[in-house]
């Protein structure tokens, strides 16, 4: 009982900072997606009095990444029905060209305020509608979500780690004779703190496996049961095989540090 | 013949130094001599011998062990000499959690040597010690006087320079302290081994030339 208490001290609070890591890099990778589609699915609106090539377009502000016309017959089509060849003919050719700009990032406000002013410096350009404000108003509240996290995540980090320090001195203390007997018999700190190494990294490698099968478990089962959207369309990021050896090679370290600021504060043992 | 241990003006205490265990003790111990080491109860025999072992350092004068002054000595040079020494505590300090046999080999293991020459050694000194069927035990499982004679062999395992041994025969019979003694003697004698030893009882049948020192009122005398 003693012992489970003694490893699970120690496991969840590693596990804790796995976690959060995993959740880290999930996060990062579903808002990559989030941010493509956010980017992909923007166009801006602008009326010109002449057609404009693309390039035209790209030596105004060089953010533009792609134009498509949108076919003016469509429109006029609309509005003529019933009206006389002729005079449809005429409406099409008093009719500006429209035209949905592709950006090659995401930009704030300001800065589509500016490529709104740069494309107005063209005289053929007569309107420019940025749909800036319904637009950003999602995006700041995606990224606020994105720093709120991050930095419950580093909160949760910095305690799990104080409580895997807390939890490594407590073993010191139950192996304090025997790295006491064996410093006086000339052992150098590795050997004394091999002991303390290798049940750390044992949990370490605990730790790993329980948090790696945490997230399979959501990605091939939960994620696919739940019915939630986002999740099922997000199930590839979700964990990757990869993140296991990210995730082994955090808690090695971690535990490497832990023991090492345990042991060093060691010194000069006295009876 | 060289020193191994040299003494000026030893003075060793506790604690902030408030009170005095050894005072100004001076004295010289060359290679391959032997040692005991008497004196009444809390005389500070054991303390004596823990400064020797660079666990306790000196409040005043200058204690030079192996060559190396042991209040300016660097921590990796401290080890090493310790590997040189075979220490025998007054009370046992055997690592509880290993076998008798895995106690034993603790100098061959610090020193890196393989398991399998780790293991043929823990079983020709478990045989020294006459204690070759307790191998597997653990030293809780053992008698007082087993313990000892597990960390007599550990002190011999690797054929130590110095041999710091309190009080070894503390909790044996007759039979078993001549044991103790012959090893001893063996090493001393073959491998040029210097020996302390704290005691209460120097052996009456003792073979070799000794020295002796008593401690008494904080100094450190020798009995000619
Ligand atoms: N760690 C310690 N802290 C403070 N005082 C100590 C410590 N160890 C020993 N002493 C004190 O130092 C004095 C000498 O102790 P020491 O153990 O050296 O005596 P000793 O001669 O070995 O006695 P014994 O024959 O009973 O083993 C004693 O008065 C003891 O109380
Ligand atoms: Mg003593």
């Amino acid at each position: 009982m003693k012992f489970i208490k003694n490893h699970l001290m120690f496991i969840l609070p590693l596990m804790a900072i796995l976690l959060g890591i995993e959740f880290f890099l999930v996060f990062e990778r579903t808002t990559d997606t989030y941010e493509k589609g956010l980017k992909d699915g923007y166009s801006m609106f602008v009326v010109t009095k002449e057609p404009m090539e693309l390039s035209a377009f790209q030596a105004l502000n060089e953010h533009i990444s792609g134009t498509k016309l949108i076919k003016r017959e469509n429109i006029v089509a609309e509005v003529t029905k019933g009206v006389s060849q002729s005079t449809s003919e005429e409406i099409l050719a008093a009719l500006p060209y429209f035209y949905n700009l592709g950006l090659d990032s995401y930009l704030h406000t300001s800065e589509l305020e500016k490529i709104k002013k740069d494309l107005l410096s063209n005289e053929n350009v007569k309107k420019v509608e940025t749909f800036g404000n319904s637009h950003n108003s999602n995006y700041k509240l995606f990224s606020f979500i994105k720093f709120t996290l991050k930095i419950f995540i580093m909160f949760m980090a910095v305690v799990s780690l104080f409580l895997i320090i807390k939890q490594m001195e407590i073993w010191k203390y139950a192996h304090k004779e025997r790295m006491q007997v064996m410093e006086i018999f000339g052992a150098p700190l590795m050997l004394r703190s091999g002991v303390l190494f290798k049940v750390a990294l044992m949990d370490a490698i605990v730790a790993t496996i329980l948090v790696s099968a945490l997230f399979l478990y959501i990605k091939f089962y939960w994620a696919t049961q739940s019915g939630i959207d986002i999740m099922v369309q997000n199930q590839e990021v979700l964990f990757k095989i990869s993140d296991i050896g990210l995730l082994l090679a955090s808690a090695f370290l971690i535990v490497i540090f832990a023991v090492y600021s345990v042991v060093f504060s060691s010194k000069g043992v006295q009876e | 013949m060289s020193n191994v241990i040299h003494a000026s003006h030893l003075t060793l205490s506790y604690g902030s130094g408030d009170k005095e265990i050894i005072k100004d003790a001076s004295f010289t111990i060359k290679k391959g001599e032997f040692v005991f080491i008497t004196g009444p109860s809390g005389s500070g025999k054991s303390t004596l011998l823990k400064s020797l072992y660079g666990q306790l350092q000196a409040t005043e004068g200058s204690l030079v062990v192996g060559g190396h002054d042991l209040a300016t000595i660097r921590k990796g040079k401290l080890q090493e000499l310790r590997a040189h020494m075979g220490i025998i505590f007054q009370d046992y300090k055997l690592i509880n959690e290993w076998t008798v046999a895995k106690n034993v080999v603790l100098p061959l293991m610090i020193a890196g040597y393989s398991t399998e020459i780790q293991d043929t050694q823990a079983r020709r000194l478990l045989k020294h010690v006459k204690l070759s069927e307790h191998a597997d035990k653990y030293p809780l499982e053992l008698s007082g006087g087993e313990q000892q004679r597990v960390g007599v062999a550990r002190a011999l395992a690797k054929n130590p320079v110095v041999i710091l041994a309190d009080e070894p025969t503390g909790n044996l019979d007759d039979y078993s302290s001549n044991v103790i003694w012959d090893l001893m003697e063996n090493a001393c004698q073959q491998l040029e081994t210097t020996v302390l030893v704290v005691t209460h009882k120097i052996p009456t049948i003792f073979s070799l030339p000794y020295r002796h020192f008593i401690i008494e009122s904080k100094g450190v005398y020798e009995v000619h």
